[in-house]
């Protein structure tokens, strides 16, 4: 598939699953994060959380996978694109903890803090997963496996 | 405090999201938008595709029948379940952590522990050893497949809705949250809170309780007990009329032993639990008095919930006991010490799990010489456990043992099992059990078997049979530094609830005080190194599933040394052999 349209289908896949995990994560916190606040803050529409998750959607299908597209070469810990994703989706989740963390403090901020990382990781996965599957970038030639080599 | 606070006030990450959309379709145009065109695996094929006729993609796993694919459906459940509930635990230690209740309001804490239990135990491990058992007993007789597909299908794929109907409230919850995110706000779709009752749902209060989830729950379990039945009765008769004319009862493997064990009892225990809760949702629904005051009593339930609820126990773990049985003497260069005991012991263990109920009940006042009896039965159980202890013990001694990952779980499931054993033991002597009943001891106890031996096997077995399901080789620095975290978080988690029990402090209780808090925050430490483990597990399974060596030679394990090449491997030779031929 063409490179801007599999970098799409890896920001979709990776936005279903976050959302999908911020969700249960919401509901299973009994909403004490108010994670789509969070989204909304994030997504520089504080207060409008309808809005905000929209925004925050639009840029995980578009803008996000775009860009890495674009750095792709430049982001550490290829040539694995899914390493690279992960890379990409550390730093957006410093920027989100920064600017989503309201005033939860204490053991909060650490669930938040966590399990935040956690699902940006796995959109970071899940984009340069797909991304590189589509493109057929991905790892093509492996080592092969010689168990004479078992060493312990 | 100047850099955080101006970012908190930023407009917006909308100016440098658009620019980075902007250097982006920049940098696309310049590339041209290159096409590629590669075959898109590499030319590889994973384990998980070892045949060409079946539909691809999605469609392949909503329609399968074969068993190796509900095998692998069953293995992914579990382990999602097992992250969600893993999920549950590490909330449950944030609480934890300081003596008040200070995260999470005590509802919602009594909602985790609830749900925390109720996952594991009927949704991760349960499905995980099913899952195995789907894989790799019809390989293991020499069946071509279990004996009902179909059913095989649908017992798996009732597990999904089982799962929601007990998580419930979630979905509606979702659902009602994006209703209000429009705008409207329906209140029906808010009204189901988690449960908080426990894993025991223990009447009175499971039938006064007027929350409506809880009556899903009921049904979510039953449903669950439907699909466990089936699954058993599938795995019952596969052993009984598949096999191959070369596997007797004799040279039958120590896996499908144990497999067929568990499955007799789950036959007989499972459906005493599905009346149970069909009883007790007529009670909450319909104005029966089964277990209310006026009619059995509450302690009706309690004898209907154990006499499921101990079998239950030792259905989670004999499938675990095989797997270390299996597993074990493969790494330690000698055939199993005491096969034929391991085997007779298992079957003991079986027959008298039915036995044991009341241990869970010493507290309520049955009359001293039941009691008593029950105490003598609980007792005699533990010998048929330090048999395969001692057997696993005597095939280490003198062996050539190899460290390899699965050996490292496997080793350290004995360690584990001997502490919740040894604790077990204790709790299972009428005096010693008034004292600690409902502290945390309890939960230490079991949680060293749960966690301990139950856990580790599992993962001693996703390593064992990596190779053989996807066809490449994991990571094993990352496997082994896996295996000792996991051993020392499970002690450093669990010790001190033993500890804590001592001082007397019960369980399930959001808040404690403050003399217990050095204890408990070394116990959440211990709890997050496991998680920190278990995140590593994921990783590396999922990054070698992608990139990790390919395997060529079916002898991963150098088990044809020691005349260990067992089944299912000769059978992952000749799928090898099958796959060359097909690559070239
Ligand atoms: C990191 C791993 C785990 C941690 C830190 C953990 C922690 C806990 C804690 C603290 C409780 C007690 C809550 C309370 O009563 O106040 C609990 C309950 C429970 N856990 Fe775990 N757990 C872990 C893994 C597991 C696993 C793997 C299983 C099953 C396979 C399991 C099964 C249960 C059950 C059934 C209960 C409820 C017991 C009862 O109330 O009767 N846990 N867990
Ligand atoms: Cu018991």
């Amino acid at each position: 598939m063409n490179r801007p349209l599999s970098a799409i289908a890896g920001g979709a896949t990776g936005i279903a699953v976050m959302s999908l995990l911020l969700l249960f994560l919401e509901v299973e916190t009994r909403s004490n994060l108010a994670i789509f606040e969070a989204v909304a803050r994030f997504a520089g529409m504080p207060g409008n959380v309808t809005f905000g998750f929209v925004l925050f959607v639009l840029a995980g299908v578009f803008a996000w996978p775009l860009a890495f597209m674009a750095l792709e070469e430049y982001i550490p810990g290829g040539p694995d694109p899914a390493t690279r994703g992960m890379v990409l989706a550390a730093v957006l989740w410093v920027v989100f903890v920064l600017t989503g963390r309201g005033d939860l403090s204490g053991g909060l901020l650490a669930i938040y803090v966590i399990f935040t990382l956690l699902a940006h990781l796995c959109y970071g996965f899940l984009l340069g997963a797909v991304y590189g599957r589509l493109t057929s970038e991905g790892p093509v030639e492996s080592e092969r496996y010689d168990p004479s080599d078992v060493s312990q | 405090m100047g850099v955080i606070s101006v970012l908190k006030e930023i407009p917006g990450l909308l100016v440098v999201t658009w620019a980075l959309l902007g250097l982006a379709i920049y940098a696309g145009y310049r590339q041209n938008w290159q096409m590629r065109s590669v075959a898109a695996d590499g030319g590889y094929l994973s384990g998980l595709g070892f045949k060409s006729e079946k539909p691809a993609g999605i469609f392949r796993w909503l329609t399968t029948v074969d068993h190796k694919d509900i095998g692998v459906l069953y293995i992914v459940f579990a382990a999602g379940a097992a992250l969600w509930g893993g999920t549950d635990a590490m909330m449950i230690r944030t609480e934890l952590f300081t003596a008040g209740t200070d995260v999470w309001s005590a509802e919602t804490y009594n909602a985790l522990f609830t749900t925390h239990g109720l996952t594991m135990l009927f949704f991760f491990v349960t499905p995980a050893f099913t899952g195995l058992a789907n894989y790799f007993v019809p390989i293991l007789v020499g069946a071509d497949d279990m004996s009902f597909p179909r059913i095989n299908a649908i017992a798996f794929w009732l597990l999904p809705p089982a799962f929601f109907l007990v998580r419930g409230g979630l979905i509606t919850e979702v659902m009602g949250k994006m209703l209000a995110a429009v705008g409207v706000r329906w209140e029906l779709l808010f009204s189901l809170r988690p449960p908080t009752l426990g894993w025991t749902l223990y009447a009175p209060r499971s039938i006064i309780v007027s929350n409506p989830q809880v009556d899903l729950v009921l049904l979510g379990l039953h449903l669950s007990g439907l699909a466990t039945i089936m699954a058993s009765v599938n795995i019952i008769v596969t052993i009984f009329t598949e096999r191959d004319e070369n596997i007797t009862w004799a040279n039958l493997d120590i896996f499908s032993w144990t497999l067929l064990t568990t499955s007799g009892i789950v036959l007989f225990a499972f459906p005493v639990l599905g009346s149970a809760l069909l009883m007790l949702v007529a009670d909450r629904n319909f104005g029966t008095t089964f277990f209310a005051v006026e009619g059995g009593g509450p302690i009706l339930w309690q004898h209907l919930f154990w006499f499921f609820g101990h079998p239950e126990v030792y259905i989670l773990v004999l499938p675990a006991f095989g797997l270390v049985s299996l597993i074990l003497p493969k790494f330690a260069g000698r055939k199993l010490f005491g096969f034929k005991f391991i085997v007779y012991s298992t079957l003991a263990i079986g027959v008298l799990s039915f036995g044991v109920w009341a241990h869970h009940m010493f507290a309520t006042g049955m009359d001293p010489r039941l009691r008593a009896s029950f105490m003598a039965v609980s007792l005699a159980i533990a010998i048929p456990s330090a048999v395969k202890t001692f057997n696993w013990m005597a095939t280490l001694w003198g062996g050539n043992v190899r460290w390899a990952t699965p050996q490292i779980f496997c080793v350290g499931g004995i360690m584990t099992f001997i502490i919740g054993g040894v604790t077990g033991v204790f709790l299972a002597s009428i005096p010693v059990d008034l004292v600690l009943h409902d502290t945390y001891y309890v939960v230490g106890h079991f949680h060293f078997i749960v966690m301990g031996v139950i856990t580790f096997a599992a993962f001693a077995a996703s390593y064992y049979w990596f190779p053989l399901l996807t066809g490449r080789m994991f990571n094993r620095r990352l496997g082994r530094i896996h295996g000792y975290l996991s051993i020392v978080g499970v002690f450093v988690a669990f010790l001190p609830m033993i500890l804590i029990g001592y001082g007397g402090l019960p369980r399930r209780s959001a808040s404690y005080p403050g003399a217990f808090e050095a204890l408990q925050q070394l116990s959440s430490f211990g709890a997050v190194i496991i998680g920190i483990g278990a995140l590593i597990w994921l990783t590396n399974l999922v990054q070698s599933y992608r990139l990790g060596p390919i395997v060529t030679d079916a002898d991963v394990w150098n088990l044809r040394e020691t005349g260990q090449f067992s089944r299912e491997w000769q059978w992952f030779e000749e799928q090898l052999e099958d796959r060359t031929k097909f690559r070239r």
